[in-house]
């Protein structure tokens, strides 16, 4: 089932960071609204926004357009959040 | 080519996923082969031309090329008393489909199409600000470099009309994918996408409960 509620798509986000990026999960479940991600967290380098997305699609049951992808969308665990609930279908 | 367990009975030939994901699952699939071995079922682990330790260039390699790589390590390791079935990880499920397999059983398959994206996406990724449009690979006859792999352009055309054998195409196939997968599956089951990881790892929970998997339903088909 896919996830349709902001606490669902939080953690969904969440696990993938922790899956994709090999997070522990102390590490990910410090990440709140403000933690600055790309550029910040060093193992988010521009390969691993690749997975990282497509997990994301994957997961969410979404599909994220290349002209959509942008510093502000990753520029906070907040801001990809609320970007990924704003793609998801409720 | 590296073999693992008895040298009778059963085989499961492992195929690995093409490009960057072969090595981020490298270690998932000896893990696999290696609980096999335990289990008392062989299996043994190809590698396609243009892949691993093939001394093909990729960049000479389309479709065709891997998946007669891999109908030949199966023709090679099957007789009367010996019969091979796939174990094919993500887009190693595209790579099967010429083999005279007796079962395939199939880890998070992926379709060409969701591939060609994936490559897209990282080569964008390597290029900001230069958005790739939709004929990004056809521009001419040069290979493609993506993240390191030097690829034909015929074979990323070839990609989005590959799919993974399904049912419809007859014969035994299982699908298992993770839980977080929300396609549908033979099987959930709890584990890492080894597949996304930047850094290769492992997952020794997600090889045991694999093998388990794989070695039930080769005694079904066996039996």
């Amino acid at each position: 089932m896919l996830p349709d509620d902001y606490d669902q798509i939080d953690s969904t986000v969440r696990a993938t960071l922790r899956d994709v990026l090999g997070l522990s999960e102390a590490r990910a479940a410090s990440l709140t609204a403000d933690t600055a991600l790309f550029g910040a967290l060093p193992e988010l380098d521009s390969m691993a926004v690749a997975g990282l997305l497509t997990e994301i699609e994957e997961r969410l049951g979404i599909l994220i357009e290349d002209d959509e992808v942008d510093g502000e969308m990753l520029e906070t665990y907040g801001s990809l959040v609320r970007f990924a609930a704003a793609k998801t279908p409720r | 080519m590296l073999r693992f367990g008895p040298a009778m009975g059963p085989v499961a030939v492992v195929v690995l996923p093409l490009f960057e994901e072969a090595n981020r699952v490298r270690a998932l699939a000896a893990a696999i082969c290696r609980a096999l071995a335990r289990r008392g079922i062989g299996s043994l682990l190809p590698d396609v031309p243009g892949q691993g330790e093939s001394r093909v260039p990729l960049e000479q390699c389309g479709l065709p090329d891997f998946s007669d790589g891999i109908a030949d390590a199966v023709k090679q390791n099957s007789d009367t008393s010996r019969r091979c079935y796939s174990v094919a990880i993500r887009s190693g499920a595209l790579l099967d489909r010429t083999a005279a397999v007796h079962g395939r059983w199939q880890l998070a398959p992926q379709d060409g199409a969701s591939l060609l994206r994936d490559l897209k996406r990282i080569r964008q990724a390597a290029r900001p600000g230069t958005p790739l449009g939709d004929r990004w690979y056809q521009d001419g006859d040069a290979p493609v470099e993506i993240a390191g792999n030097r690829i034909a352009p015929d074979l990323l055309t070839a990609l989005p009309l590959s799919k993974p054998w399904g049912r419809e195409n007859g014969g035994v196939v299982r699908t298992v994918r993770l839980e977080t997968d929300t396609l549908p599956a033979d099987r959930h089951v709890a584990g890492t996408p080894l597949w996304r990881r930047a850094e290769p790892d492992t997952d020794p929970a997600l090889a045991a409960l694999l093998a388990d998997d794989i070695a039930d339903w080769i005694a079904r088909c066996e039996g």
